[in-house]
């Protein structure tokens, strides 16, 4: 670290989110507002120089004919090594993201869809292509309120609280556009909901949903499988996650179509 | 044979009808149903699978003999969450569950152990490289090594990026 604190580093911001410090600093100041970009949903800027996780940009000069590499640390491990700078920003995306959640002091985060529906909250934990946004959308559209496409966050006492950034619309070519919820028609989420329904799901073409229920055990076992802080902080992860699936019940099953699954789910409460 | 329960760096959590662990060493949750985690329990070096047996009958009222204690142990034993390794008689390593279920007419009677890996923070993080596989880092799109750790924008020999999508 002491041989990375030795290059010149001539800007720097720091913020935290979800209680977790984060600074950031470049050779460059010419990037700073583009790394400033990449900063997780909720983040706000902070003061304090002591941080938790420090991110170092080290950006590569054209001396003549020679081009030198781009190089992004955690600390004082380099995670990326590129001639395209483009690429150290979308790794910083993805870095923040996953270090932010991992460390969030009072939250609990699921990769998971969520909205409201009569005073409890349906939660939908799938990874990336699994469909999670075109099922919130439907489940927005049928008059639920919006929480997230992207987090579950979950507080100590297993209710979710809303994380209503822009929904993440894929398009046909796999482009995503961030789009407010209130374009859809549809309203955001206010306060903590306790975890009424989870579903565990993924599309497939012309298959009717017949989910089967899981058992308390199995519900605690499958959301772990979604979740951000399962290695870092086993302990206060299984006890959030148990207290959901106590509360909850844990639907598991293929579905076809999101307007189907939409019209069984909430005709059955 | 005197099985004992494994008990270091294990977080347990009790619930009525099931046990969930989460082994600290390797970073895997297990989910015990109700008869895994009973055999588990008793497994403390002094009762012998004869008895282990017994108690299963006495606890659950329900039908169990030697092989459904033996397949408990294999899944314990697969699950690292005993002590030392057990030698499993040949007839019992390979019974089944749907072997026993056949044999004993009950599902409930069955042990059952589920594990899942922990995942990582990062590999929750949306739009890694299609390519990167747990701790390999290769590139399915280019069939080469992933120069950017399967982070978004790695490199084929040719200078092409990949998006990996």
């Amino acid at each position: 670290m002491e041989k990375l604190d030795r290059l010149g580093w001539a800007a720097g911001l720091t913020f935290v989110a979800h209680g977790v410090r984060v600074g950031i600093r470049t050779t460059d100041p010419g990037v700073l507002d583009r790394a400033a970009s990449c900063l997780p949903f909720g983040a706000k800027p902070s003061q304090k120089e002591c941080v938790d996780l420090l991110y170092s940009i080290n950006v590569g000069r054209q001396r003549g004919n020679v081009k030198y590499f781009h190089m992004l640390y955690a600390n004082d491990l380099r995670m990326v090594r590129t001639l395209y700078l483009e690429s150290i920003f979308s790794a910083l995306r993805h870095e923040l993201e996953a270090c932010v959640l991992e460390r969030a002091r009072r939250r609990v985060f699921l990769h998971a869809g969520v909205v409201g529906w009569q005073g409890q909250a349906i939660v939908v934990p799938g990874k990336t292509w699994a469909g999670k946004t075109t099922l919130i959308v439907a489940l927005v559209r049928a008059g639920a309120t919006y929480y997230s496409d992207e987090y579950a966050a979950l507080d100590l006492q297993g209710r979710v609280h809303p994380h209503p950034r822009p929904l993440s619309i894929r398009k046909e070519n796999g482009e995503t556009s961030e789009t407010p919820i209130e374009t859809l028609g549809g309203r955001t989420g206010r306060g903590p909901l306790p975890v009424g329904t989870v579903l565990m799901t993924h599309y497939r073409p012309g298959r009717v949903w017949r989910p089967r229920q899981l058992s308390i055990g199995r519900a605690a076992l499958q959301l772990m499988h979604y979740t951000y802080s399962a290695r870092l902080a086993p302990e206060r992860t299984m006890a959030v996650l148990l207290q959901v699936a106590e509360r909850a019940r844990t639907l598991t099953g293929v579905r076809g179509e999101a307007h189907e699954l939409v019209n069984t789910l909430l005709d059955n409460g | 044979m005197l099985p004992r329960c494994r008990e270091d760096e294990l977080i347990v959590r009790q619930l009525s009808d099931e046990t969930l662990v989460y082994d600290l060493k390797r970073d895997k949750a297990h989910c015990l149903n109700h008869i895994a985690a009973s055999i588990w329990r008793h497994c403390d070096g002094s009762t012998s699978v004869a008895e282990l047996a017994v108690m299963l009958r006495q606890q659950f009222q329900m039908p169990a003999d030697d092989a459904v204690v033996w397949l408990a142990l294999r899944q314990l034993q697969t699950a690292r969450l005993l002590e030392e390794s057990i030698e499993l008689p040949a007839d019992h390593r390979r019974c089944s569950r749907r072997t026993l279920i056949r044999r004993l007419g009950a599902a409930a009677a069955v042990p059952i152990v589920m594990t899942i890996l922990a995942p990582t923070a990062r590999a929750q993080a949306s739009a890694l490289c299609a390519g990167q596989f747990g701790n390999a880092s290769f590139c399915a799109m280019f069939d080469v090594e992933c120069t950017n750790r399967g982070l978004m924008g790695c490199m084929d020999v040719g200078g092409n990026t990949c998006d990996c999508r």
